[in-house]
């Protein structure tokens, strides 16, 4: 309703909430990686030192020291020395297929699963209130974050999760919302292997359609059945790929 | 007469004969007033920062920064969100374009009684503006130099709340561009809390919505804050801030 795909998204909004189950250090490293993921931070760019990187998250300088090191080390960022010196961010930083391969395959078939039946019950719950409370905006919001056939994989990921924030967004419970939030994170840089198949591209913008007709039609039944078929179609995806590996 | 009065019962009655208002519609319009006054005030105490809010960035004379920035901001939050009774539940300033620098916004907001720093780490970035310019609560405030009031809807940039934003322009000069603008962020459960003694005077159905019709609270157990709503007419209807309506009666649409 109030951000678009292009520009300020929710994503980026996202990457400011807390994610208490994690450690500080960890969490600290997950806002950066995805401030850089959403584009809000960008490659050459100069981080602020320790002292305000702690001041502007409200933790404390060990924290932000450890958090820069951890950066480092995965090579999010590099640090350079001298008077022009600081840490800047890395280039080629954005998720690769290399690293979201690497994550499928750290997986068991069950977490995946397990994964996907949350991430439907959550997102089923919001399609069916979302179709009862649209109005024509929220349908016309909702409508402008279906992506493009021709967008890059990176943006096809961002526009698939925008798309169910703003299910949640029209349902209007802020419990629900956070809970989806929470899923996307635990997902990480997974969907972004689907989203490189144009076969599935063109089956889930099909779907992302049928969603948004449904939730316009105020039909609770067609909604939810939609959100979970496109949940289905991304892990049915990952099964098949992640099977590959035996 | 005696006929009329008992088959169409005390409601229509009240509704029939506006003239001479009975004890009844009294008490409503007094209760209506009442959550009336509640809002205007955070309106006002809005406008009234904006106000001092350009006067005091004017006075800074083209050397604006984050940290003079924050040391005009700060202090207005911490007695806002921290006032007793107080309905902001966070509440900041958000420069516009050009302020800083040419794609540089800079958010000085905070929430909680503990002045969490809302969206700190966009200030690192050179392009944050794109972080707002789609934003319903800075938007609109910005190209109609008007103020605006935002939901309720679902915050995720701040507090992951139900809430209402309440923002207005900012202006170093009376006829300049528009610097920035103020905010206050509205929990609907502190609202609740404060509007429903109100509402229940009014009646069992009594319901307070914004301007697109959608509850904000209502005294009915079947209307919950979101859902779309219209009065149910005849009913009384009296205004609440700028943009709010009160309903005696409401249905779910």
């Amino acid at each position: 309703m109030l951000l678009t795909p292009k520009g300020a998204s929710r994503s980026l909004a996202a990457v400011f909430t807390p994610i208490k189950s994690r450690g500080l250090v960890d969490e600290v490293c997950a806002r950066i990686e995805q401030a850089v993921e959403t584009g809000l931070l960008t490659s050459g760019q100069r981080l602020p030192n320790e002292t305000e990187l702690a001041a502007a998250l409200g933790v404390s300088a060990v924290t932000a020291r450890e958090a820069l090191s951890q950066l480092r080390a995965s090579g999010i960022i590099r640090t350079a020395r001298g008077r022009s010196g600081g840490s800047f961010i890395a280039d080629d930083v954005l998720p690769s297929r290399e690293r979201a391969l690497a994550q499928l395959h750290e997986l068991s078939r069950l977490q995946i699963r397990d994964l996907a039946l949350h991430y439907q019950a959550i997102a089923a719950a919001c399609a069916g209130v979302a179709a009862r409370r649209s109005d024509a905006a929220d349908v016309a919001t909702l409508r402008s974050f279906i992506p493009a056939a021709d967008d890059d994989s990176l943006s096809w990921r961002l526009a698939l999760s925008e798309f169910l924030l703003e299910v949640a967004a029209i349902a209007r419970s802020a419990r629900l919302a956070r809970e989806l939030i929470r899923l996307q994170a635990d997902l990480g840089t997974l969907t972004l292997l689907p989203c490189a198949d144009t076969g599935y591209r063109g089956r889930t913008a099909v779907i992302l359609g049928d969603v948004a007709a449904a939730i316009e039609a105020h039909d609770p039944g067609a909604a939810e059945t939609g959100v979970k078929a496109l949940i289905s179609a991304t892990t049915d995806w990952l099964l098949t790929e992640q099977a590959k590996s035996y | 007469m005696s006929d009329t009065a008992s088959t169409t019962g005390p409601a229509t009655a009240s509704v029939a004969a506006p003239a001479e208002p009975g004890p009844v519609e009294k008490a409503a319009g007094l209760a209506a007033a009442e959550l009336d006054a509640t809002i205007a005030a955070i309106e006002h105490r809005l406008t009234a920062w904006a106000a001092d809010a350009g006067a005091a960035l004017a006075a800074l004379s083209g050397k604006v920064t984050g940290t003079a920035v924050d040391k005009l901001i700060r202090p207005v939050v911490e007695e806002l969100v921290q006032l007793p009774g107080g309905y902001a539940a966070g509440a900041g300033f958000i420069a516009n374009a050009g302020l800083l620098g040419p794609e540089r916004s800079y958010i000085a907001w905070w929430q909680g009684p503990d002045l969490e720093h809302v969206d700190a780490l966009a200030n690192f970035s050179p392009n944050s503006i794109s972080r707002y310019v789609k934003a319903e609560w800075f938007r609109i405030p910005v190209e109609t130099g008007r103020a605006h009031v935002t939901g309720p809807y679902v915050d995720f940039l701040c507090t992951d709340e139900y809430v209402l934003t309440f923002t207005h322009p900012v202006f170093t000069r009376p006829d300049g561009p528009v610097a920035g603008i103020v905010g206050i962020d509205v929990t609907v459960q502190r609202l609740e809390r404060g509007a429903m003694a109100a509402l229940r005077r009014i009646g069992g159905r009594a319901t307070l919505a914004n301007a697109d019709g959608r509850a904000v609270v209502s005294a009915a157990s079947d209307i919950d804050a979101g859902d779309l709503t219209a009065p149910n007419e005849p009913c009384a209807h009296y205004p609440v801030g700028r943009t709010f309506i009160l309903w005696s009666d409401a249905v779910g649409r």
